[in-house]
């Protein structure tokens, strides 16, 4: 399934271009993000727990950084198994001045296999986003809480 | 629902609507399915799955499962490497077959693959461990639609076989070039039968116990084919045959999805044997949607040659068939089905067909209600629809045109078939009558000035049915019965024909009643169990009636030789008559009744020169042609201008499959066929996404057709007795399946056809017909 | 198909459900038409199910000052059945019909569909036309949401860890208001691909309310405002329909799925609402 969009963050192009591959950062901002832990440089293992109201379900895997291109772009790749299935993020992002802010436009591939994607067909594509939407929720308040 | 006409009965139960004898256990839950059964000690198994299409297996590690308390054990692959395979039964020249594990071994091959198998002592323990079960996958690329598995550099799914094929079969037969060369109109068109999910209400499910004072395994399984299963799983057991019990409980439907032998069957009897305690085994409706075969799957390149005045010259059909990961009992053999059925009701003797049968990263693809049949009549009624559009002729005069006549019969047709009788008018008529077709164009016609997207489709379709002559069916195309009648004179029918829901028990007893002239309620009639019944084939291909009822028939013709030579015994008379369940003296009009003779039989105080006490008589009666049933059906059906919803106005089907046995069971049969056929024409379809993830993974995301969605079926029938059996019967399980498809996409490629619609392929989605509106008709 | 081992509790009164749920990890079962097959597939493992099916009180159907109040545990049967529903507020009765199949019917209830959130349920629609309000108690506290505050997102709605909802909320519907709900059935689930409901009242010839709430499009269930603009004080003219109707998705990011893309989903909701508006119109005339 493919996911595009843009988000516009408030922060200036280096800053985001940091923020978005600070493990910490994104550790508090990933939905259910509940660890990640440096394996090597780029590269990290992550514990997940996803919770929509009734749904629910563990996933370890990985966090990956590839193809850096700084302040303008990279590859992020992100693998969790379960379970319930497993899923498979990757996606480039792109980095541009937008004013004082920058526009992070986002394109990519999720993959998802067993229960999850046989059952939650109609939901993938939702769920997706709204993690997504939720994950630049945070990394809004996460700038607006750092930048006050 | 309607019924049109009510065809003649026969004798006292023959030919009426007589209620279905299983239905009062099935309806008020007191019949017992494989998941009902109990046993002392019984232990439960789940499955391990793979939940990738394509992956090397790096390591298992069952530790924390076998941690469990109640958890018995844990089998790999490793475990059962040296049994099965799982067998193919179909052979063809060059077909490469791989071997297929009963456990996955160091690669999976389909999502759902079945890696490993958790016993415990109860089913949630064992739920609970599989998911402790640590599976080490490396994924691999995975190909998931056939066309995209044939095209260069597609991964491959068997890495011994780059190009993915397993076979490629030829058949021709005529001179179709000739026929091309000569035809003033060729029409070509790609026509897809989509794979389907069978959806038995049932799901698989197994319960195997061992015996080891005996030696004895006995396996409860819910399958079509019990003795069969016995043979092949006695193979992959390594067992002798005597020692292998298989029982066939009641069967919640199976549509061809439970003529097979799969890899559970075998693992359950593993299991018991392993662990000395009987185990269970109940298939999750996810696990029958991604685990169960799949039907259909064909993508079809169809060339039709005609002269301008309609007469069909020849068809060239290129079948490329999605097998799946394995081959199944019968995988390659469907297609084969597909290509002997190309000539449809028509004359032409012209045809050749190339099939190409193509590897994926899906779960196999065999035997579903029409088998084969339902894809060909498909896109054979398409093409003729098209033609007839090409020629500006109408569809029912195009048929009429190309039909063989009554006194050509037996029809040899160019795929060396030797169609038994037929009247293909008939039905047509009968169905163009009930429409009232001509009244019906011009109401189109009305439609169409306001605007309304009204089509009128016809499928006048022909079927291979009553499998078959042995020499034509991988193991055998006989049927048996045993007809015993005990010394109280009260009648049991063994039948070696498996039936699971088509009604035999009632109408093979309506055979034997009005045969022996005794009520109904003195027969009744057994199958699905090796220990008590004789070796039989099973119910499938439309055999059951056709097969089976004949062996029934000669059983009980050899049975009442005996009994009037009793009762000539006990009349001391030379002239005898057996009638209406009493021997008769010819010249003294005494009598003695069935119960005399069958107690005079046991007692053995006389016997008849040259025979043997008691009455019964086994019959393995080995038909001697395939039936050839055919019918016509009319779809009026409207489209949604703004959404693309079709509307199904009224749904007329005439079948004619010979002498009819129980019009109701018949009509029963039509509407289930008709639901079938429906569904894959307006709703149903297997959804893979690229890296082989079922997306139409469970009843939420695959439609089929419920109650609520059904127009009303006005059915007819037409009666041309087969010459194939004595019944004069050719069979009816597969009919409403094989003709409810292309009258449905006639009808509303017909109600599109203003905008210049050619063609629409299945499901037809509202969305897909949308498109189709808002391109003006252009695809 | 079966579920992780789970602590089930069947508390007898609302006080005992609130102190169950206090916690924070128990999961309410109401009909269990969501949460169960869920369960089954291990998408979901409560720890804890609070099943509030002995609760008395949280059935009951009941008019007072010009509102309706019904108990979150009332069954879409209760809905789709009750005489003060089909008198006093059609849409919500109406709705209630189109949900699932009879079975669902008779064990699902609109307290479990809401807080379910699914984007694709039936009530919303309905509910946001009606301008609905949830009520949502916790052990010795409790407050009132209008339903557009409830549903946050998809599978997501603004109830707190320990708080339960109790009751909704509709207005009696004032004479000679037209009411219609039009819903394109996934013919698999019986769920929504588009369901759209309209209210409409006319006064001297022009339309002085129009209320559309659609589901099934969007990631949550959403009112159509700038539709609702279109109409008010018009005539309610095909044209003027023709007009709403092309507002009601155009800035929507539509859901897709194996059973409808995100434009023919847009598509729909337009053809959906004006057929709900003709019907509404037609009735309120």
């Amino acid at each position: 399934m493919k996911i595009s969009g843009t988000h516009l963050l408030a922060l200036g192009q280096e800053g985001a271009y940091r923020l978005l591959q600070d493990p910490e950062v994104l550790a508090k901002c990933m939905p259910g993000c509940e660890a990640l832990v440096r394996i090597r440089e780029n590269e990290y293992q992550m514990k997940m727990k996803m919770a929509l109201a009734s749904f629910s379900g563990l996933f370890d895997g990985t966090v990956k950084i590839a193809d850096a291109e700084p302040s303008s772009s990279f590859r992020l790749l992100v693998e969790g198994k379960g379970k319930i299935g497993f899923m498979k993020g990757e996606g480039r992002l792109r980095l541009s001045p937008d004013g004082t802010g920058t526009q992070v436009a986002y394109d990519g591939d999720v993959q998802v296999g067993g229960t999850l994607a046989a059952v939650g067909q109609r939901l993938i594509d939702t769920t997706a986003r709204m993690m997504i939407k939720r994950f630049f929720d945070k990394l809004d308040e996460n700038v607006r809480t750092t930048s006050t | 629902m309607a019924t049109i006409l009510t065809p003649q009965a026969t004798g006292k139960l023959v030919g009426k609507r007589v209620r279905r004898r299983e239905d009062p256990r099935l309806i008020t839950g007191t019949a017992t399915y494989v998941d009902d059964i109990q046993k002392p000690g019984m232990h439960h198994a789940c499955i391990v799955r793979s939940p990738y299409a394509a992956a090397r297996i790096k390591g298992i590690n069952a530790q924390a499962a076998l941690a469990l308390p109640g958890v018995a054990a844990v089998f790999t692959g490793k475990d059962v490497a040296a049994l099965g395979p799982v067998p193919c039964g179909a052979s063809l020249p060059g077909l490469r077959v791989p071997h297929h594990h009963i456990l996955a071994q160091d690669r999976v091959y389909f999502t759902g693959h079945p890696v490993a198998v958790v016993v415990a002592t109860d089913r949630y323990i064992a739920r609970d461990a599989a998911d402790l079960v640590e599976v080490d996958y490396e994924e691999l690329p995975a190909v998931a639609a056939p066309e995209k598995a044939l095209a260069p550099g597609a991964p491959a799914v068997h890495p011994e076989w780059p190009d993915n094929t397993a076979f490629t079969y030829h058949q021709e037969g005529g001179d179709v070039n000739k026929a091309f060369a000569e035809a003033e109109v060729i029409v070509k068109q790609r026509i897809i039968s989509q794979r389907l999910i069978p959806t038995a209400m049932e799901t698989r499910g197994v319960v195997a116990e061992w015996q080891p004072g005996d030696k004895a395994l006995t396996v409860y399984s819910s399958s079509q084919i019990p003795h069969l299963l016995r043979s092949l799983l006695a193979g992959m057991l390594g067992l002798p045959e005597n020692r292998l019990r298989v029982v066939v409980p009641e069967v919640g439907g199976g549509f061809g999805s439970k003529l097979n032998v799969y890899a559970e069957e075998a693992l359950m009897g593993f299991v018991a044997m392993k662990i000395g305690k009987p185990v269970k085994w109940i298939e999750s409706r996810r696990e029958n949607f991604l685990c169960t075969i799949h039907g259909r799957g064909h993508v079809d390149y169809y060339e039709i040659a005609a002269k301008k005045d309609g007469t069909i010259l020849g068809l060239k059909l290129k079948l490329i068939q999605d097998l799946g990961a394995y081959h199944q009992l019968l995988t390659p053999a469907i297609p084969t089905l597909s290509v002997l059925m190309m000539p449809g009701l028509y004359r032409f003797k012209n045809i050749l067909a190339d099939i190409v049968g193509v590897f994926t990263n899906c779960v196999p693809t065999d035997a579903y209600r029409g088998a084969g049949r339902p894809e060909a009549t498909h896109g054979i009624e398409r093409m003729v629809d098209m033609l007839a559009a090409e020629l500006k002729m109408d569809p029912a005069e195009i048929r009429l045109k190309n039909f063989p006549q009554p006194d050509e019969f037996p029809f040899a047709t160019a795929t060396g078939l030797s169609y038994d009788s037929g009247d293909y008018e008939a039905p047509l008529r009968r169905a163009l009558e009930l429409v009232d077709y001509p009244r019906l164009r011009q109401e189109q016609a009305e439609a169409r000035q306001q605007g309304r997207l009204m089509g009128i489709g016809l499928s006048t379709y022909g079927e291979v049915s009553a499998f078959g002559p042995s020499p034509a069916t991988p193991a055998g195309g006989w049927e048996s019965a045993t007809v015993k009648i005990d010394p109280a004179g009260k009648v049991t029918v063994l039948t070696g024909a498996s039936p699971h829901g088509q009604g035999e028990e009632t109408t093979f007893a309506q055979i034997a009643a009005d045969e022996l002239g005794v009520d109904l309620e003195d027969v009744i009639v057994l199958h699905g169990d090796t220990a008590v019944v004789q070796y039989g084939i099973g119910t499938f291909g439309s055999r059951a009636t056709a097969v089976g009822g004949p062996a029934v028939y000669y059983a009980i013709q050899k049975l009442k030789e005996k009994i009037q030579k009793f009762g000539a015994l006990l009349l001391e008379s030379a002239e005898v008559t057996f009638t209406n369940g009493n021997c008769v003296c010819n010249r003294n009009g005494k009598s003695v009744t069935l119960a005399q003779v069958a107690a005079a039989s046991y007692r053995a105080m006389k016997l008849p020169p040259g025979e043997e006490p008691g009455l019964q008589v086994t019959y393995f009666w080995e038909p001697p042609n395939f039936t050839f049933p055919f019918g016509a059906h009319i779809a009026v059906t409207e489209v949604d201008r703004e959404t693309g919803r079709v509307s199904i106005l009224r749904y007329v089907a005439v079948d004619d499959c010979g002498n009819i046995i129980n019009p109701l069971l018949v009509d029963g049969q039509v509407h289930g066929g008709v639901a079938q056929g429906m569904g894959q024409a307006l709703y149903e379809q297997a959804v893979y996404d690229n890296n082989g993830q079922l997306l139409s993974g469970e009843l939420t995301d695959y439609a089929i057709p419920k109650a609520g969605m059904m127009p009303w079926l006005e059915t007819g029938h037409t009666i041309t007795p087969s010459p194939v059996n004595p019944l004069g019967v050719k069979g009816v399980g597969e009919a409403g399946t094989i003709g409810a498809s292309p009258a449905l996409v006639n009808s509303v490629v017909d109600a599109l056809s203003p905008l210049g619609v050619r063609h629409i392929d299945m499901p037809m989605l509202p969305e897909k017909i949308w498109q189709l509106l808002q391109q003006g008709g252009q695809a | 198909m079966i579920p992780q081992s789970f602590e089930y509790s069947v508390p007898n009164t609302l006080q005992e459900a609130l102190q169950l749920l206090a916690g924070g990890n128990a999961k309410v079962l109401a009909g269990g038409m969501s949460l169960v097959p869920l369960m089954k597939l291990r998408l979901a493992a409560p720890e804890h199910l609070v099943d509030l099916r002995r609760i008395t009180g949280l059935k009951t159907l009941s008019e007072s000052s010009g509102e309706i109040r019904i108990g979150a545990m009332a069954t879409h049967h209760d809905l789709d059945s009750s005489p003060l529903l089909r008198q006093r507020c059609p849409l919500l009765a109406e709705a209630a019909k189109h949900i699932g199949d009879v079975q669902v019917r008779n064990l699902g209830t609109i307290g479990g569909s809401l807080s379910h959130a699914d984007p694709a349920a039936d009530y919303p629609a309905s509910l946001l036309a009606l301008g609905a309000k949830v009520k949502l108690v916790r052990a010795g506290a409790e407050r009132t949401l209008n339903l557009e505050d409830f549903l946050v997102d998809t599978f997501t709605t603004a109830a707190e860890p320990g708080e339960l909802l109790t009751e909704i909320i509709v207005p009696v519907e004032e004479p000679k208001t037209g009411v219609s709900y039009q819903k394109m059935v996934q013919p698999a689930s019986g769920f929504a691909i588009v369901g759209v409901a309209a209210r409409v009242r006319k006064s001297n010839g022009q339309i002085s309310l129009a209320r559309l709430g659609l589901t099934g499009v969007a990631p949550s269930p959403f009112r159509a405002a700038a539709a609702e603009a279109r109409l008010q004080g018009s005539a309610g003219s095909a044209e003027d329909i023709r007009q709403a109707a092309a507002l009601v998705s155009s800035n929507i990011e539509a859901n897709a799925d194996i059973h409808a893309s995100a434009s023919y989903r847009k598509q729909m909701a337009q053809v959906y609402a004006a057929r709900a508006l003709h019907a509404a119109l037609a009735e309120a005339s």
